[in-house]
């Protein structure tokens, strides 16, 4: 396997200098919101979380629309690599959403449009993983796996804007909250620039686990071709 | 005024996820990057012989 390109060492090392200036951030700038006290500030990791599992969904897609017009399985290796990081993000999204949401909405889950579109979101991907399992040959794969992801990226419209066009309790951030929404609050500026801060933090540490993940799926298919090679 | 709602432990299960599930995560892409390249010297080297 080639050595770890210098431009991925500088964004790792940026990427850990960013969380741990977020955190700082999150703990001791933004001030403590006035009703819900200190369970808002998972709202901070919990948003960017979120935005990174949507980001790479898109990646995803995107990918799949790289192998459809290329037939280069290094598409396929990428868009499997999206998908799985999207999973471990979406996933930390919905439990730290559920942590908020028990104090918060005194219940730690309701069927509520954003809950239920992004639990169908996360099963629609944890599908692609399955049925990935089921493929053997590599072409196949790729092919049924680019379709999949671009048909599966609806998903993530269909739940960015369920909070927007939905009756919802979930609070909207950017634009108006349903009337019905528990759990809104004004952001002051300093709530708004640690927000800002996290998603780029959040950003940074998508490109750097990528780019990781992506030379784990490399190495993996050569492995494959070695042990197809010896029978 | 009323003080804010005591929600300290919440905020700390909440970044208890945040910190693990991310840590998890690196850890399985580190355990997995070695297996795959352990994996990789041993067929090479049964591929040569």
């Amino acid at each position: 396997m080639p050595e770890k390109p210098r431009l991925l060492k500088i964004i790792d090392i940026i990427a850990v200098v960013l969380l741990v200036a977020a955190s700082v951030l999150v703990f001791f700038y933004a001030p403590t919101e006035k009703v819900m006290g200190l369970v808002q500030k998972i709202f901070y990791f919990h948003v960017a979380s979120n935005w990174v599992g949507m980001l790479s969904f898109v990646a995803a897609a995107a990918t799949g629309i790289g192998y459809l017009r290329t037939n280069d399985l290094r598409w396929d290796v990428a868009s499997l690599a999206a998908v799985e990081l999207g999973m471990v993000f979406m996933v930390i999204g919905i439990i730290t959403g559920s942590i908020w949401a028990r104090p918060i909405w005194n219940t730690w889950w309701t069927w509520d449009p954003r809950l239920t579109t992004t639990t169908i979101m996360l099963l629609v991907y944890a599908a692609y993983l399955m049925l990935r399992q089921g493929i053997d040959e590599p072409e196949k794969r790729a092919r049924f796996g680019a379709v999949y992801v671009i048909v599966g990226a609806l998903s993530v419209p269909l739940t960015f804007f369920s909070i927007r066009y939905f009756r919802t309790i979930h609070p909207v951030l950017i634009g108006d909250s349903d009337p019905g929404a528990t759990g809104a609050f004004d952001m002051v500026p300093m709530m708004l620039q640690t927000f800002m801060f996290s998603l780029l933090t959040y950003s940074v540490i998508f490109i750097s686990l990528y780019w990781h993940r992506i030379r784990l799926g490399n190495l993996a298919a050569k492995v494959e071709q070695l042990k197809l090679r010896l029978g | 005024m009323d003080a804010p709602a005591d929600t300290l432990n919440y905020m700390i299960a909440g970044y208890t996820v945040i910190f693990g599930g991310m840590g998890l995560y690196i850890v399985s892409l580190v355990v997995r990057l070695r297996r795959l390249k352990q994996e990789q010297v041993d067929l090479e080297s049964l591929d040569e012989s």
